[in-house]
């Protein structure tokens, strides 16, 4: 048995000539040692086997190669080598054609894996829900917020058996570091409780992931910042200090692995949140200001345990509230969500189901290019499938040959594509803004679909050139009377009407999305926020108030001193910031005698009394703040439109009304002292926030007009006079309209994505064009000479061939406006402030295709056109 | 430049298809390098020499008579060609020139 089986190997890799004799003196052996009784005899003739498998005993990999039935192979090769090599312009536009539509796919596709690999390497990510709050009134769904209250988590798991393990954390936003001489902001601190580690399954390096986030003033860092702050030394042990938040030291308990990109949860560093266990245990149930994760039993039906979070939420909030827990799994946080307060942006899965139909296309496309390319030489290799076909060839050899051809092509596109690629990496990371394209050649998916799409492209653009090809009858070919059939022209005239509609659907979509995006820079957001600097002001020192504020109005008078400044203000908040910047309510709110409670979230923004005039808001009704007014307007409020609205009195008069928070009727009652106008402090994607303002004189941030003229001056001026009086801490100023401006990244960004691949699609579709006009020229080459015979003149003959491709891409207009006009409204839709759609867009994306059209055929068509009808003409 | 490329295992084996003269097949071989200089040889690691000495013109072969014995395979006769036998000669004269070129005193303290 083994020895048969060895015996079949060994003739498998053998050499044919020296088989024979070898075999000879195995069998020798094996007989010799059969009968001197040793044992093991045929392992020992496997073994004998194995060591004859020397390169020099080998068979050759061609001529009677170990692979069955390979003898063609190499002529096969050598034939279509020799092919590609004598036309070189086709062989380039065919390889620059499939690598162009390989490497913008594998690009796509690369980033789309990465866009939906969110959260999917926690441990089972599956089970990971996150707890978040909705609001729903009479039935309806009003806001949903990704927060939840602190101490549901630990309530929920003691209470339901299906859910086994919850952790709690916080958003605490950028804490001020000393690293040395210098102060260093960390952009990206969270807190969280001491389940957390174990909880995702991220790896320790060093610390006890049981115990490192128990203690409060405990802080765990990543490997990189560990590194940053405490070199090769190990970190754990160590103290940092925060000045921002707490001025406290921490102590640092674990290291951790850098956390991945591909998460919503990032952070560099983790404080335990213990540290500020007396605020949680003051929120309790009356705030919900973070996020719980719970993990939940596989199989477990998530419906069924949203019912039974309604009991728990009777019993901790009050009865008949209008908040409801809700189970979000974790892997749709950053493409299935649109939340408030999340963590960070999410991204937009219409937009990534938009680029992974875009990359299909352009594949599909440069194929096509190859389909069109290689039928349109047919004449040219007429006499050679004849002539093979005389000399004995079938049709299956003939079909091998095409399509060895079509690998080469697609091994040829493939190579071009990774070097492609790969100079495109750094490019494609900066216009993605995410750094997911590392060395592709080390990438082991990126290169396995890269050999997949290269055998797939091989057999899809391969196969119909192939059939065609060698199905010439030989008779008609020989006779030197081969025409091209017509029964091809219409499919291939078809493919082009596609590849024409991709491109003005693309063309047009990239110029909608920049419109949108520059609608929405421009627009008037009901406030003027030009040359405005915001800053946060140094941290509070705790329990002195007074002094503080003393400092602060000395900081603000010297500042107004300055003749670059013109006014100061002071504000919760900075405009054109994330949406869970600003303060809210869901406690409900009504204007007390005029209206029901209205569920529904309110914001709350807290300003002092320069603030609407540093910014330009407009009153519509009523007065400002007036300073030092303390009897007043501490319990003043200044309403927004939008909060009129909601109640439907926006023509009213509401001066002098009062507004009341929650429901208990001895809450205290705001008087509404003035209204103004809408005022857009995020992104207009969203609408105005129904927002109440309250007075103080000093808050968290700073605002600071600078005089027109004076920008720079002014911006030196405040680091001096801050440095002067706050030297321990750091000074971030940012422009608003900078802030705004990052606002629309995520809209920029996708507008970027989109023109680059429209550009790509476009560059494909033109050598698809190229392809057909050149069959189509080669083919009317007679006609034309009739014509000129005839009389017709050289432009009346380019102009016959520029009608027939006006109407191909009227055809496309046809197929692609709907599609535009479909998808970019409903795009459009997800704006607040939208532009109508831009029908003059269609008009340009149609003259652009239009231009490169004609440009495209006319390279090709005024060599037909000026051709002597004496040479096209004289075989006739 | 060496002129005569002959490795340690190839003299053996030429040196050996020299000695059998015309009974000079793979197994005989074998057999008789093993008993010679008792060490073993494999299959592989003979055949693989034989035809690349053959390649390299040292060797001649010739297909014998085949048996019952063998699986009706043939034998296959190797037989030094010229050239080989030169190769011999060269690679013997350079070891004696060497022999010849160490100093007396070095083999005297190696006898000691």
């Amino acid at each position: 048995m083994i020895k048969r089986t060895a015996d079949k190997l060994f003739r498998w890799f053998c050499h044919p000539d020296f088989y024979p004799d070898i075999k000879g003196d195995l069998e020798e052996i094996y007989k010799d040692r059969v009968d001197q009784k040793r044992n093991l005899t045929q392992v020992r003739y496997a073994l004998d086997v194995f060591l004859l498998f020397r390169i020099s005993l080998l068979r050759p990999i061609f001529k009677n190669s170990m692979i069955k039935d390979t003898g063609m192979f190499r002529n096969y090769f050598k034939i279509s080598f020799r092919n590609l090599m004598k036309h070189k312009g086709y062989t380039a536009i065919n390889v620059i054609g499939v690598a162009v539509g390989l490497a913008a796919f594998l690009l796509i596709n690369q980033y789309i894996r990465f866009e939906r690999s969110y959260d999917s390497f926690h441990k089972d990510p599956e089970s990971i829900y996150r707890l978040t709050t909705d609001q729903v009134v009479d039935g309806q769904l009003g806001t949903r917020d990704a927060m939840s209250f602190n101490p549901s988590g630990k309530i929920i798991t003691e209470e339901i058996p299906e859910v086994n393990a919850h952790t709690l954390t916080y958003n605490i936003g950028s804490q001020t570091i000393r690293k040395g001489e210098s102060l260093i902001n960390e952009e990206s601190v969270k807190m969280a409780d001491e389940h957390f580690i174990n909880f995702f399954g991220h790896t320790v390096i060093s610390g006890d992931p049981k115990t490192m986030l128990e203690e409060p003033n405990s802080i765990v860092l990543t490997e990189s910042k560990a590194r940053f702050y405490f070199g090769e030394e190990d970190a754990v042990g160590k103290t940092l200090h925060l000045y921002s938040s707490f001025d406290e030291d921490f102590k640092v308990t674990g290291v951790v692995r850098d956390i991945p990109l591909n998460t919503h949860f990032k952070f560099d560093m983790l404080i335990s949140i213990s540290s500020i266990k007396d605020v949680l245990e003051r929120e309790g149930w009356n705030a919900f200001n973070y996020y719980t994760y719970l993990r939940i039993d596989d199989g477990t039906d998530i419906a069924m345990l949203e019912e039974k979070l309604i009991p728990i939420k009777n019993k901790y909030l009050n009865e008949g509230s209008s908040l409801f827990f809700n189970l979000q799994p974790i892997q749709d946080i950053h493409l299935n969500s649109s939340m408030t307060f999340e963590i960070e942006e999410s991204g937009s899965k219409d937009a990534i189901n938009f680029l992974e139909i875009i990359s299909i296309f352009i594949l599909v496309i440069a194929w096509v290019n190859y389909v069109n390319l290689s039928t349109a030489k047919a004449i040219d290799r007429a006499k050679e499938v004849g002539l093979r076909k005389v000399i004995g060839a079938g049709k299956k050899q003939l079909r091998m040959q095409f399509l060895v051809e079509a690998f080469l092509i697609n091994v040829i596109g493939a190579l071009v594509a990774l070097i492609i690629a790969q100079i495109a990496a750094p490019a494609f990371n900066s216009l993605v803004d995410t750094p997911i394209l590392g060395d592709l050649w080390k990438d082991l998916t990126f290169l396995k679909l890269l050999g997949l799409f290269t055998v797939v492209g091989t057999i899809i653009s391969g196969f119909y050139p192939a059939t065609f090809l060698s199905n010439f009858k030989i008779i008609s070919v020989l006779k030197g009377k081969f025409r091209n059939s017509k029964s091809g022209v219409g499919l291939r005239k078809g493919l082009v009407v596609l590849q024409f509609a991709t491109s003005i659907v693309l063309i047009a979509c990239t110029l909608i999305v920049i419109r949108q995006v520059r609608y929405m820079k421009s627009m008037d957001k009901g406030m003027n926020t030009e040359q405005v600097v915001a800053f946060g002001n140094p941290e509070t020192m705790p329990g002195d108030d007074d002094k503080y504020e003393e400092m602060m109005g000395v900081f603000k008078d010297r500042l107004l001193k300055e003749s670059s400044i013109t006014s100061v203000a002071t504000s919760s908040i900075i405009p054109g910031g994330e949406s869970d910047e600003i303060w809210s309510t869901s406690g409900g709110v009504k204007i007390v005698g005029l209206t029901d409670r209205l569920e529904a979230t309110t914001y709350i923004q807290v300003v002092d009394n320069q603030y609407f005039e540093l910014l330009d808001i407009s009153f519509i009704d009523g007065r400002n703040f007036i300073k030092d007014n303390l009897l007043d307007d501490t319990t003043a409020v200044i309403v927004n439109q939008a909060f009129l609205d909601r109640f439907n009195l926006a023509d009213q008069n509401v001066l002098n009304e009062k507004i009341q928070f929650g429901r208990d009727p001895e809450n205290d009652k705001y008087n509404i002292i003035g209204v103004i106008k809408d005022a857009n402090r995020t992104s207009l994607k969203k609408s105005t926030e129904p927002t109440c303002y309250f007075y103080d004189k000093v808050q968290i941030n700073s605002l600071v007009k600078l005089s027109p003229k004076n920008v720079a001056i002014g911006l030196k001026k405040i680091d001096e006079i801050w440095s002067e009086m706050f030297p321990t801490a750091t000074l971030e100023y940012s422009f608003i309209d900078d802030r705004f401006d990052r606002l629309y990244k995520e809209d920029r960004r996708f507008g970027a994505v989109f023109s680059v691949f429209s550009g790509f699609a476009l560059l494909v579709a033109i050598l698809g064009l190229f392809g057909l006009i050149s069959f189509i020229a080669s083919q009317r080459t007679k006609e034309v000479g009739v014509r000129k015979v005839l009389g017709a003149s050289e432009p009346h003959i380019v102009g016959l061939f520029y009608r027939e491709f006006i109407i191909l891409i009227g055809v496309a207009a046809l197929i692609g406006v709907p599609i535009v006009f479909f998808g970019m409204n409903s795009w459009l839709d997800n704006y607040a402030y939208r532009i109508n759609f831009p029908w003059e867009v269609i008009i340009v994306a149609m003259v652009v295709v239009i231009i490169c059209s004609l440009i495209t055929v006319s390279a090709r068509v005024l060599k037909v056109a000026s051709l002597n009808p004496a040479n096209t003409l004289k075989y006739e | 430049m060496k002129k005569y490329q002959l490795g340690e295992f190839e003299e053996i084996v030429l040196l050996t298809v020299g000695v059998l003269y015309n009974e000079a097949y793979g197994v005989a071989i074998k057999e008789e390098i093993e008993s010679r200089l008792k060490r073993k040889v494999s299959v592989g690691a003979l055949q693989s020499a034989l035809r690349r000495m053959e390649k390299k013109g040292y060797l001649d072969s010739r297909q014998g008579e085949a048996n019952e014995k063998r699986g009706g395979k043939p034998k296959r006769y190797f037989t030094i060609t010229a050239y080989g036998t030169e190769a011999l000669k060269y690679s013997q004269d350079v070891r004696t020139q060497l022999w010849n070129a160490i100093p007396e005193v070095a083999l005297e303290l190696k006898a000691v």
